[in-house]
């Protein structure tokens, strides 16, 4: 399976051994396990195979630390039935009292259905909530227990959506896939949203939870983002999905996009930090870049997962910013994240040139 | 012309006597034996040197969709009757519960990719390890249930690629959000168009769609037509 070859090629680089990457994924899973089972106690079969209990946020990426939120939503994709939104507040009551979250937006904690996430990309009716549910779907998100049959096709349904709009998928000379740019641009179209967001909350929130909001932007926020320009370009690099073109009549768009459809859906199963590492490995990004990355990002987990640190993070106000000891530690760890991705996406081989034609203008 | 029939029990249930009467004047070479309920296995078994089944070139077996582990035994005994005419014998993948003992069937044994209430074999990864444990079967190709399970067919794409050198037949009909099998819309024809190019011509299409007599020539060329890569399909009501 192809993703337990990335799994795999990132363990021998030790990435995903920084610490307490290793810790982190494990709580993750024990936190999903552990869902699952409170869940099936409680209410019984709570998913079927037209509904899924879909989480994101640290829950799904595998970095939970002990203050992390439990971001969910009940997903349905079949005929409208009321007792959906009883199911989704059954789940409420189930787990308000064990986890923190999900926040005050309304992204979380209730239902997402099938048809707004597939049919409403663009447009006036694409709310900030059904982007944001979307783009985390493809990027940070994890089905709970085994009833996953709904979840799996609402994420085909995407990246299908997608891939229909881009006129053609292969290069002038059929020798390569594309960039699919309609992905491209709405992953690049969610990371400036997320960016304005911050400063609309803080606003909303009167200065409430602005280290916290921030640190997360420079670090989490920008780690999905990264992890969707590697998913989109990786369309255009990888030599498997190179091969399988020479497998299909070149007329023959349906099999064309079908297969790209699979390959990406192959890549949005892992993790970001999971992406990011086979981005590394398979790029030849330098190691010592790779180091950098992982280094940071694992001094970011490390931050978050310490209670007091993260009080104080939560805690701070943004006129405080330049002078707060913890929050100097997110500037310096942020900025060490930031030089290592500017280094991978633009002075990589293979990645600098897409970067350049795709990511700037 | 490309081998083509209808499944009996799609026509008329347990009732295969009347589903042959009614295939008997239409222009099908194929069929498909039904004994979906394990109760209805030993009956049709016991049976079959008194069919008329002359009229057909491919004829495959269906064996019960849900086998209790105390029958499973007998079940195989009577279906090695059914091997031994060279069927092809149709059998859902959670309906084997020994499937070592199954594995004496070799290429006979036609293993059907499943719905999405099924617990398994529903995408190419399932179907991959179902032959990995059994390398000797072929491969009955349930372009309905693909579609259900994923209606972008992506999944379905996956599925033939990975089982293209198993396949052996074709289930085709609409199976609806209730998981039975109805007949063939616009939206289920496109849908099967996409992927109608990596199905070879020779591959026998048995119909599963629940139609009347009256119905059963119409939905024949629906088939045909769904099946014809980059065929215009007419719009509903034309």
């Amino acid at each position: 399976m192809k993703e337990d070859e990335a799994k795999s090629a990132a363990t021998v680089m030790g990435l995903l051994d920084v610490p307490p990457i290793p810790q982190t994924r494990a709580e993750a899973k024990r936190v999903r396990d552990e869902l699952d089972t409170l869940l099936t106690e409680q209410l019984g079969k709570y998913a079927s195979e037209d509904t899924s209990l879909v989480v994101f946020g640290s829950l799904a990426r595998g970095e939970w630390t002990a203050g992390s939120d439990l971001d969910w939503t009940y997903l349905v994709d079949s005929q409208a039935n009321s007792d959906h939104l009883r199911i989704a507040q059954k789940i409420t009551k189930v787990l308000r009292d064990r986890y923190t979250g999900p926040g005050p937006t309304g992204t979380f904690g209730n239902l997402a259905f099938s048809h707004e996430l597939i049919h409403q990309i663009g447009g006036q009716y694409d709310t900030n909530k059904n982007t944001t549910q979307r783009i985390l779907l493809l990027l940070e998100s994890r089905a709970i227990g085994t009833r996953t049959q709904a979840y799996d096709r609402v994420i085909l349904g995407v990246i299908n959506r997608y891939l229909e709009e881009d006129t053609h998928l292969l290069t002038h000379d059929l020798s390569h896939y594309r960039v699919p740019r309609f992905l491209l641009n709405d992953i690049v179209r969610f990371w400036r949203t997320m960016a304005v967001d911050f400063a609309s909350k803080q606003r909303d929130r009167e200065g409430a939870g602005w280290g916290l909001r921030n640190a997360k932007l420079r670090m989490s926020r920008k780690l999905i983002f990264a992890s969707g320009l590697l998913v989109c370009f990786n369309a255009s690099l990888d030599p498997e999905l190179k091969k399988q073109i020479s497998t299909v009549k070149s007329t023959d768009d349906d099999a064309i996009r079908s297969n790209l459809a699979n390959h990406i859906r192959s890549l949005v199963m892992l993790t970001p930090l999971e992406v990011l590492a086979k981005s590394v490995n398979d790029y030849g990004v330098q190691e010592s870049i790779g180091r950098d990355l992982f280094g940071a990002y694992g001094e970011f987990l490390s931050m978050l997962a310490d209670e007091g640190t993260r009080k104080a993070l939560a805690e701070l106000r943004a006129k405080d910013s330049r002078t707060d000891p913890t929050f100097k530690q997110v500037r310096k760890i942020s900025e060490r994240f930031e030089k290592a991705l500017d280094a991978m996406f633009f002075e990589s081989a293979l990645l600098g040139p897409l970067t350049r034609k795709y990511g700037v203008f | 012309m490309r081998m083509i029939g209808f499944s009996t029990g799609a026509l008329a249930r347990s009732d295969y006597r009347q589903a042959l009467r009614m295939l008997a004047d239409k222009d099908v070479n194929a069929v498909e034996l039904s004994a979906l309920r394990q109760e209805e296995l030993q009956p049709l078994v016991e049976d079959i040197d008194n069919l008329d089944l002359r009229k057909y070139q491919y004829i495959a077996f269906h064996a019960p969709s849900s086998i209790e582990p105390a029958f499973e035994e007998t079940a195989i005994k009577l279906l090695e009757r059914v091997a031994a005419r060279g069927w092809p014998i149709i059998v859902h993948p959670n309906a084997m519960h020994a499937p070592e003992a199954w594995a004496k069937f070799d290429a006979l044994l036609c293993i059907e990719n499943m719905d999405k209430r099924k617990p398994i074999g529903q995408t190419a990864a399932d179907l991959v390890k179902i032959f990995d444990a059994l390398p000797g079967a072929s491969f009955c190709f349930d372009i309905g249930h693909a579609r259900q399970v994923d209606p972008t067919m992506s999944e379905a794409t996956a599925i033939l690629q990975a089982c293209s050198g198993k396949l052996k037949q074709l289930h085709v009909s609409e199976v609806n959000t209730q998981s039975k099998h109805d007949p063939l819309s616009l939206e289920s024809m496109l849908a099967f168009q996409r992927v109608a190019c990596l199905i070879p011509d020779d591959v026998p299409v048995i119909m599963e769609s629940r139609v009347d007599e009256t119905h059963i020539s119409e939905e024949l060329a629906r088939a045909l037509e769904s099946l014809t890569p980059n065929a215009v399909l007419a719009m509903a009501g034309d």
